[in-house]
Order: structure tokens, then sequence, then C-alpha cells
């Protein structure tokens, strides 16, 4: 082979697209056009424009302009992060990331054609059980995009579920992102919300539970771990309260602490919501994450979102496809149960590849882990001088909450600077106004015994 | 042309029909919320299930497949560059609570997203939060919402065109809007209609465009007026974004509020459903109202601001999908401004080209130049005792996925087709030979389709009969 023309390449692919150029003159004429322009005649010249961005450049270049970018970021690996507040730095397995990875599975959509779709119906079919096996509720969809719209779509299907009344119950000790959203999902609808006050143990307070429980309440919300990471440890009483006053409980919860928790099915949970990014996905500063929804059998033709059924073949054999679709909006358009469609999918297959890297036994394992390593390390915050820990006398998980002797956000800041980062300190951005003084601290398997000393030194160090 | 493709046909049965029972020992938690029986979740080794899932995506089908002409959904190519920066550590170890000087990486790449996309877009300012375009519609709506009830103005309709896309209907009712529908003339907007529909109640007018028969709406600068007369705001439907750009923009047909698709038109992987990203555009006038926090730049680096004078709050937890945000912002710069035009250009020679191809197969409604989709009638196949479901199945022995069916409704056994600019004259001409020869195939032959699939034609309506959502639910 002689000398390359490089000439050669530029004539025949289109820089960009890559595709062949030289095709491009015999598709015009089998077009009867001239030029590519031609196409646009259609779009009138006083609404031309012209694209005021900088030209493209190789994918070197590019790869070399946004890694520098985001090398001015400090990622966890160079700190010693105790940050959580619904987002947790938990390993993940390699095998997650090379399953995702596949590119028939991510380079795909929504599979619309089941047939050809077998390998991907079926995952989600298996991210459906295992949360199904989870919270004790046999019907779930393929995702919600997070915790809190899946709380918002939740109260939406409750509203569908009850024949009565328009009030809805909303713990006040929930994360401060989850208010402002339902508060918008809820814009048009004829739907109020009533806050139910928490008690000094960070529990939700009953008593205020119950006298707000009238005709007109439509249903409630309990979570569990709540935002403080309590956990409530009378449990049945939810489930009298919703017999009772014949309304819907909806609740949220942590997917990895259920291996070890009652399922919230169990204490008479028609809807339960939570976030499964602990399981297999890295914090990804917030996003792509999943949000769990999952509901009674009775109610799943009120559910929101993509569900997967199982079913067979032509021939008899075992196969799987989008189910129940006329609860949504391709079909049903304004009659829709929701208006989502793009979920976050491949983050609920990374929760299944996870789940089953883990095994039963493993998740079990984890969970008890990070609840020891947390309780050690409150106790250990809890000596030191001017800290509390927690500051709710409470059943809690890996999370839970710090009193600190001055400004929690002061206390963050002269921790941030020896790279270590305490708690998310709850000020008046996050809504905690009435709880001064006052850092959310998690802990996962990441933490080792060396950063939990070097944190409770450095507690030590800032204060006085 | 022989229909030789052959997809893998392994039978796997689910993992989790391989746990057993157990007690959970040992467990730390107080008796009351104890589990005492473990949830039924196998213990297996890490090589069985790492073959299970690799047998799993051997019997899925994406766009590094082949041919993926899903209309309305731009199933491009997705660049393995932008993976590659999607999963780098300094993209994906970081925590959204960590202080903003830690994150100044991200927030620089996310301020420049915005303004990447106010420009394309013809904006003023935009909110990366929403996860996906129905809820970047969702978030349009809420803007809209706020906008009129902070000018005492009680609006209470939003009009479409009967051509929406379903997630328009569907945001409009979730927001407790009143629908009103206008029938489309010769597939674009009446416009005697838009101006007997618009009001005093018109809150929104919300459409696509080109729309979803792949028809730019000639009348964009007319209907703006009819709405804007009438005090109602303009919602632009980004799905068909990739039609346009570098030619014309939302901005410049008088739209207020847009949402992108960024999965769409700025080419991240679909990932099987999601996740994508939809951010929202809006005019100067109504910058203030987007949702918070939004990125900005001052003279000590990049920061996230929760005042916003009239925002509508939250729409989403957190700041939206951030590493779907990385990847768009990585092939906006990789293809910039000739890059993008470019990828216009031949998305909408690439959907012609293959309307023509057709045309002698196939009925087309509305016989005039489109952009980068076209929509088929599958009316021919009625003649065989067949529908438009029989072609799109057997397509798939053929090794493409099929369009997008039935929709848009007004269309008599709807294909849409949308090929994307990252697929060669080859492959279109290979997939016009396998409709024709479908259409020369025995009824039989095409009733059972597929053939070639993992598995042959699902049974949906045993699936709702049935409703199996679980392994939980088979067992019961």
């Amino acid at each position: 082979m002689g000398e390359v023309d490089e000439n050669l390449f530029t004539l025949l692919y289109l820089p960009k697209t890559g595709v062949q150029m030289s095709a491009e003159k015999e598709m015009l004429d089998f077009l009867g056009l001239d030029e590519k322009d031609e196409l646009f005649q259609d779009i009138p010249d006083l609404i031309r424009t012209d694209l005021d961005i900088p030209k493209g450049v190789s994918e070197m270049e590019a790869m070399v302009e946004v890694k520098d970018k985001l090398e001015k970021n400090r990622d966890l690996n160079e700190l010693t992060s105790f940050l959580g507040g619904g987002i947790y730095n938990h390993y993940v397995p390699a095998a997650v990331g090379e399953i995702i990875g596949k590119s028939e599975f991510y380079t795909s959509y929504t599979p619309y054609q089941a047939e050809i779709s077998q390998g991907l119906l079926q995952a989600l079919f298996e991210y459906q059980s295992l949360i199904a096996e989870l919270t004790g509720l046999g019907a779930v969809n393929t995702s919600m995009y997070d915790y809190p719209t899946a709380l918002a779509e939740a109260v939406l299907m409750a509203a569908r579920i009850s024949r009565k009344g328009n009030t809805f119950l909303l713990p006040e000790n929930i994360h401060w992102e989850k208010d402002p959203v339902l508060e918008n999902y809820l814009r048009g609808k004829d739907i109020e919300i009533e806050k139910v006050q928490f008690e000094e143990s960070g529990k939700i307070d009953k008593e205020d539970l119950k006298s707000k429980l009238n005709e007109d309440v439509l249903g409630f919300y309990v979570e569990t771990p709540n935002v403080f990471g309590v956990l409530e440890d009378d449990v049945e009483v939810f489930n009298d309260l919703k017999e009772d006053h014949d309304c819907v409980l909806v609740a949220g919860t942590d997917p990895m602490l259920l291996s070890l928790m009652r399922p919230p099915a169990d204490w008479g949970a028609d809807i339960v919501v939570g976030e499964s990014q602990a399981l297999g996905i890295p914090p990804s500063y917030g996003g792509p994450t999943v949000g769990i929804f999952a509901s009674d059998e009775k109610y799943i033709r009120k559910m929101p979102g993509r569900i997967i059924g199982e079913t067979e073949d032509s021939e008899g054999r075992r196969a799987y496809c989008m189910t129940l679709q006329t609860r949504e909006q391709h079909i049903r358009r304004e009659r829709a149960t929701s208006n989502i469609c793009t979920n976050q999918s491949l983050m609920a297959l990374a929760s299944a590849v996870y789940t089953y890297t883990k095994g039963g036994r493993g998740l079990e394992d984890l969970a008890k882990e990070n609840y020891r390593k947390a309780h050690d390390l409150a106790e250990r915050i809890d000596k030191i001088e001017g800290f509390e820990a927690p500051y709710f006398d409470s059943e809690f998980n890996k999370e839970f909450t710090v009193k600190t002797p001055e400004d929690s956000q002061k206390i963050f800041e002269r921790c941030a600077k020896k790279d270590i980062l305490p708690g998310i300190p709850l000020d008046k951005k996050r809504k905690f106004s009435s709880l001064p003084n006052m850092m959310l601290t998690a802990v996962t398997e990441m933490n080792t015994d060396e950063d939990i000393d070097s944190l409770v030194e450095t507690l030590e160090e800032v204060v006085g | 042309m022989s229909s030789n493709y052959r997809q893998a046909r392994y039978k796997e049965d689910l993992l989790i029909e391989r746990a057993d029972s157990r007690e959970v020992e040992d467990n730390p938690l107080p008796k009351s919320i104890s589990r005492d029986e473990a949830p039924k979740i196998p213990d297996l080794p890490k090589h069985e299930i790492v073959r299970y899932f690799n047998r799993l995506s051997q019997m899925n089908y994406g766009i590094d497949t082949g041919f993926y002409p899903l209309g309305s959904c731009t199933m491009k190519y997705n660049p393995k560059f932008t993976e590659k920066i999607g999963s780098h550590p300094k993209a994906t170890e970081i925590h959204p609570y960590q202080p903003e000087e830690m994150v100044q990486g991200t927030l620089e790449i996310m301020y420049e997203l915005q303004e990447l996309l106010a420009e394309l877009g013809g904006m003023q300012s935009v909110s990366l939060q929403p996860a996906a375009g129905a809820q970047g519609e969702i978030t349009g709506l809420m803007i809209a919402h706020q906008y009129h009830k902070d000018n005492d103005d009680e609006r209470n309709e939003v009009i479409l065109p009967d051509t929406a896309h379903g997630t328009n209907p569907a945001s409009v009712s979730m927001m407790g809007y009143d629908l009103v529908e206008i029938p489309s003339e010769d597939g674009c907007v009446d416009i005697d209609a838009l101006e007997e529909a618009a009001g005093e109640d018109t809150a929104v007018f919300m459409i696509t465009n080109p729309n979803t028969l792949g028809l730019f709406e000639k009348d964009a600068c007319q209907i703006s007026e009819i709405i804007h007369q009438n005090g109602g705001l303009l919602y632009y439907d980004g799905a068909n974004l990739n039609a346009i750009m570098g030619k014309t923009d939302p901005g410049a047909m008088n739209f207020d509020i847009m949402h992108f698709n960024l999965h769409k038109t700025f080419s991240t992987p679909h990932g099987g459903g999601g996740p994508g990203s939809g951010p929202v555009g809006v005019t100067e006038e109504l910058s203030s109202y987007l949702p918070i926090p939004i990125v900005e730049k001052d003279s000590e680096g990049y920061h996230l601001n929760y005042d916003l004078e009239n925002s509508i709050g939250r729409v989403k937890g957190i700041y939206g999908n951030w590493l779907v945000l990385l990847k768009a912002y990585a092939y906006i710069k990789e293809k910039g401004k000739d890059g993008l035009e470019e990828a216009t250009e031949r998305a909408v020679l690439n959907s012609n080209y293959l309307r023509k191809k057709l045309e002698p197969h196939l009925d087309l409604p509305y016989r005039e130049l489109r952009k980068h989709e076209f929509v088929l009638s599958g009316k021919k196949m009625k003649d065989k005792g067949l529908k438009t479901t029989d072609l799109a199945k057997r397509l798939l022995d053929y090794g493409f996925h099929a369009p997008t069916i039935y929709f848009p409704q007004l269309v008599d056994e709807a294909l849409m087709i949308e090929p994307t600019e990252t697929e060669t004259k080859e492959t279109l001409d290979r997939f016009a030979e396998a409709v024709a020869s479908i259409m020369d195939e025995d009824e039989e032959v095409i009733g059972d389709a597929p053939h070639n699939t993992s598995v042959g034609r699902v049974d949906e309506t045993k699936a709702v009969r049935d409703s199996v959502l679980s392994y939980k639910m088979r067992e019961e």
C-alpha cells in the first residue's frame, strides 16, 4: 500500500458526524436538490438565526479540555467525608459499572418492542422483584427521577386512591428538598398539605398526627429513617391510624436498611417511596439517582411510570414486556396517571446488579457494619466537650444528628479547611432554623477507623 | 434482501428465584422493627451474576447493535469519549453538599452549559434541574402558572395541537390546567382554530416545531402573535430540536419557555429508558422564575444562587442529572458550531432521503418537505389483513429496531421514522430494501413475526390480565 492521502478522509467523511460525504451528492440528486440548505426553505427568513458558539474541536482536545475542568474538583477520595443527607458514599463493586456500561443496555431506549428487548425487560423485572422483596409491596415501577419526585407522585396517587377529603398530612421532619418539590407538583391540584410536628425524640409527633387525622384527610406520610436519621420504633400505630381513618398510608424508607428492618408493607403502607442511590450508584453530585416507587397490588392501575410485567411469547416461553400501558401518557394522554416518560432505568439496573453482587447476606452485613460504625462514632462525638450525639435520643441507622457547641456552619468550614467534611450543617437554607447548631453526620463502610479518629480529633481541635 | 439477523436466545431463569428463606441473625435493631425473615435475595458468586447480565445484554438491542429509527426519540450515536468522561472519578465521586469551592470544575461546566443552551435555544436563562423532557414540560407550566399568578391573571387553559407528544397533554392535566386541543390542517396548526381557541383563559400554548409529522410549522410567527395578543405564553417542546440547530431557534420564533432533551439532541445515552435530562430555558422576563439553585459566576468563581426573586422553587432534589449534563457539555464542545449545524443538515437530509426511498412502498400523508423525521401510514398492511404492528415486528427480523408506531394518532396505522445524522446512506438503503422486501412477503411470515429475536411475539394482553409485576407477585 502506498502513501495515504490524508485529503481522502476529509473528502469522504463529514468531519463531525463521521458519515460518508461522498454519498451526499447522490442523496441530494435523488431528492432533486442542489444543496443542503434547500432542505430548510420552509423556515421563513424572518426567523433564521446563526449559532454563536465556538467551532468544534477534536475528540482529543475536547477530552483534555473537559478533564482539565474536572480536575478543579476535589473528589471524595481526597477528602474525609461524613456527608449524607440522602446521598451516601458507599463502595460500588466494579461489576456494576461493567454491566451498566454494556452498550446493548445503555444505548437502548424504553423497550417498546418487547421481542428485541428481553434482556433489559428481564433485568428491570429483577429490579422490581428486589424492591418488592425489600418493601413487601408486590407492584413496583421501573423508577421515578428521585426520592422527592417519587414522594410527589405518591401523594398524587394517594389522591387518586382516596375517595374522600383533600388534605394530605406531611411530617415536618423530612428532607428540605422534598417540601418545595411537592408544593410544585400540587400547584394545580385541589390537595392541601398540613404539617405534622415532630417530638423531642426526633420522631413524628403521634398525638399531633392523631389530632389532625380528620374527615378531610386523604392520606399521610411517615418516613423511617427520617431526615434526622431517626427510626420510628412503634410502627404498628401507623397501620391502626390508617385503618381507623380509612385513608392512604405512604411510607418513605431506605432500601439498604430494609435488609434488617421490617418492610413497610408489614405496618400498612399502601405506597412506599425511597432513594436507591445507596444501592450501586456513586454520589455523582446528586444525579442521576433512582426514585423507588412500590405500591400495594390492589392499586396497580393508579400507579405512575413504566412497569414491566411477566407473560409468554407465541410459543409459550416466559417473556417480559411493558404492561398496564393504558395508564401512561403515550396512550392515555391527558388522562394518564403521570406525565413521566424517560425515567432513570439504567440506574435501576445498577441497583439490581449491586444488590445481587452483594447478595442477601452481604447487604445485611453491610447494613450492620454501617449501623455499628455510626453508633461508635456517635458515642465518641458525644464524649467531646460541648457536643451531643445523637442529639435526638432515638434509634438510628447510619446517619445521626450532632449538636455542636457553636454555629455548625463555622465548625463545618474549619473542618473543611483540614479536608474533613464532618456532616451537613442544618442551617436556615436547610429549613431547620428551629434547631440551631445542628449537623447531620453519616457513616458508611468507606469511612475507615482512621477517618473516624481524625474526625473526632478535628472536632476537638476546632472548638474552643 | 433476506432477514438474516439472529438475536441471542438464552433461557435464563430469574436470579431472584434462587433465593432461599432464612432468618436474620443478630439484628441490631429494636425488636419492634426488626425483620425476622430476611428478604429473598440470593447469595451467588460474582461470576454467575456477571454471566447472567452479560447474556441478558445479548438479548437486547441498542444503537450500538444497529439502526434504531424510533421517531421523536433521536437515537443517534452516543460518543464513547463522553461516556469515558462521565465515569471520571472527579465527576462521579463528588457529593452534592460539598462546599462550592471544592466543586468549581463542576460548577464551571454547569455554568457554561447553561450559557451554551441559552444560545442554542435563543433564550436568556436556563435551569439544568429537570431530569427529563416531561419534567421540563411540567417545570415550564409551573413557571407559567407562577407568572400569571403574580400578575393576578387567572388563566386555566393550555392549548395544544392534535399532533402533540403524549407527555404534553399529560403535563397539562398534571398541573391542573384544562386542555384545549385544536385540530391540524394539512398537518400544521390550523390558524383559524387557534384564533378561535385563544382568549383570556389561555395560559400557555405548547408545541414542538418541527411538529411530530416532521413538518415545520410555517406559521410560527403568526402563532406566537395570536398567543401573545391574548396574554398567553408560548412553550416549545424541545424534543425535535435536532432539526433546526443553526437554522432557527425557539427564541427567534418568539417562544417564552422551552425545554431541551439532552439525551436526544445532545447525544447522551437513552439508558434503556433513562436517565435523561430536560433543562428549561426562558426569556429575560421569566428568568427570575426558574427553579433554584442556578449556577452563577462572579469574581471569586462559580456558585449556586438560591436567591431568585420569583423562583418557583424546586422540581427535583439536588441540582439535576449532573453526569448527563456533563456528557452533553462534552458533546457540544466537541461538535461546536460547525458540528451541530452539520448534524442538523445531515439529520434532515437523511430523513428526506429515506422518506423518498420509502414512498413507493408505504403511504405518505401530507406530501411536503420534512425535517428530521417523517410519518408514513401502514394502511397498505390492511390489504394483507395485517397491521402496522406486524410490519414493525417483521423489521426486527431484518436486524432493525422498529420505528415509533401508532403515533401521531391522526395518521392511520402510523410509522414515525427518525434516522438521525449518524447513519450512512448504505444503512438507509438497506432499511428501505427491507421494507420493500417485507411488502412482498407472505402474510403469514409477517403476521407471525418476529422469528429471529430472543422470543417470539409477546403476549401483552396476558401481561395485563395476569399482572405479574415482580417475582413476589408470581409466587402469590
